[in-house]
């Protein structure tokens, strides 16, 4: 019991840190392509790699909080 | 169809604020309590004495997503009714004592005497013993138990047995090779017979993919010998790409889902880094240079350990980025499930089930995407890290020279 509930805290805890950088991210971005309007399709690409990492991050703490349930 | 009073953005919002309110009230009243003892479906373990539903083990949101995610010998296709149409997968054991064996299906396994399978896993017993059930899941290693029909089987000691079958993923993964067999034999000889002429067809949609990996993936990073690198990077950008996308597609099994698939190309690219590396990319591993000297062992092990997790890295950004999505969009399904509560209050289905289908949608557009960025940075890190590999001794290593 006590497993899934800290599972479940976890999860939540690594949904607010993606979100976190990946809002920072996009606040950047969008604010760049506002000042550089020409080089939006770079800030884009650029945009969508970096998410995919933090992202990532995000997803490794979610795989340990499937394993705190699953096992 | 109630058609929306489309022009008035306040009645739209009006409207749509409506559809959200009723959506929720109807899950809300639809589902109900547990009623104990009510229903002849099978009683399901009752987890820490709190009263279980009464639901068939298969219907379960989790093990039927489980199910869904993971590996099998049958390739369950669909259900008429009671009878389901599945594709049987040979089973293909090699056996210490006997040699090779083959099954034709999970059928002829489980009338051979000397096999057992249990949750899609196979084991050797010398047969069945009286022995309590909850005794024998104290020793896993000497019994196994079968829940079906509550024996215990002893398994055989001296005797090991390694599936070698041909199971659904494994199907698969022939399937997207065969499929990028086709497409690439293609493409090559339609370049060959338009030598000189603009593309046209499947040519013109795979060449800038593939120029792409070529000057924004491979030549950064590769300082000036990525044509080396070429078939590999573009063989693992493609490879996951299709396995992705197959993945989400309704008849087709998840491979890059499971992490035996994903340690693989990790694998593969951990020893393209380790043929490849050059005497400098050992030294910075080993012996540091530019450090104290009694800061060297703490490097080693630091750079050891960088060395080690960067592939495994790669492996589990893929598994999770895949499997999240698959987990997502069957949780958001089985919710329709749960808050009609297994077909007792069927308002409560209709109720969650636009929500539902519409977040399902849009995480299955995402995972769209997620398929294809997922495949261009595993490729971008494996080009990085072999360049790192590479990395000769002319470049960027003056700056920490010239310190001292």
């Amino acid at each position: 019991m006590e497993a899934i509930a800290g599972a479940g805290i976890g999860a939540g805890l690594v949904a607010i840190g993606a979100a976190m950088g990946i809002g920072r991210l996009a606040a950047a971005a969008v604010e760049s392509i506002a000042r550089q309007p020409e080089a939006a399709g770079d800030i884009r690409a650029n945009m969508i790699l970096t998410a995919a990492f933090i992202e990532g991050v995000a997803l490794f703490g979610e795989v340990i909080c499937l394993l705190a349930v699953l096992k | 169809m109630m058609s929306m009073p489309c022009n008035n953005p306040f009645l739209r919002k009006f409207f749509l604020s409506w559809v959200f309110v009723f959506a929720t009230a109807m899950s809300l009243m639809g589902s109900t309590p547990p009623q104990p003892g009510h229903g002849d479906s099978l009683q399901t373990h009752g987890a820490h004495g709190v009263e279980s539903k009464q639901i068939p083990e298969e219907e379960q949101p989790s093990k039927y997503i489980i199910h869904h995610l993971m590996d099998s010998h049958d390739w369950h296709i669909t259900d008429f009714g009671e009878t389901s149409v599945a594709l049987h997968l040979p089973w293909i054991i090699y056996n210490s004592e006997q040699g090779f064996q083959f099954f034709s299906s999970t059928h002829a396994l489980e009338e051979d005497p000397n096999y057992m399978v249990s949750h899609d896993n196979v084991y050797y017993i010398q047969g069945e013993v009286t022995v309590d059930p909850h005794e024998a899941e104290a020793h896993p290693e000497r019994y196994i138990v079968d829940h079906k029909d509550h024996k215990v089987y002893a398994k055989a000691q001296n005797v090991t047995i390694i599936d070698f079958s041909l199971t659904k993923t494994g199907l698969q993964i022939l399937i997207v090779g065969l499929v990028m067999v086709l497409i690439f034999t293609q493409i090559a000889r339609t370049y060959k017979k338009r030598d000189g002429l603009a593309p046209k067809g499947m040519q013109s949609f795979f060449e800038p993919v593939i120029l792409f990996v070529r000057e924004d993936v491979a030549r950064p990073n590769l300082h000036g010998q990525h044509d080396r690198f070429m078939p590999y990077l573009l063989t693992l950008f493609f490879f996951i790409w299709f396995s992705n996308l197959f993945g989400l597609t309704p008849l087709s099994s998840n491979i890059t889902g499971n992490t035996t698939i994903t340690a693989m190309l990790a694998l593969m690219t951990f020893v393209m880094i380790v043929i490849n590396a050059k005497k400098e990319f050992w030294m910075h591993i080993l012996w540091f240079p530019g450090v104290p000297i009694w800061m060297k062992p703490l490097m080693f092990i630091v750079e050891l350990m960088g060395f080690i997790t960067k592939p495994a890295a790669l492996a589990i950004r893929l598994f999770a980025n895949i499997s999240a999505g698959h987990f997502m969009v069957m949780s958001l399904i089985s919710l329709i499930f749960i808050l009609g509560d297994y077909g007792r209050s069927p308002w409560g289905a209709i109720g969650i089930m636009p929500l539902s289908i519409a977040f399902s949608i849009f995480i299955f557009v995402v995972e769209v995407l997620v398929a294809l960025v997922q495949a261009f940075v595993f490729t971008l890190l494996t080009a990085v890290f072999i360049g790192q590999a590479i990395e000769s001794h002319d470049h960027g290593h003056d700056e920490a020279h010239a310190h001292h």
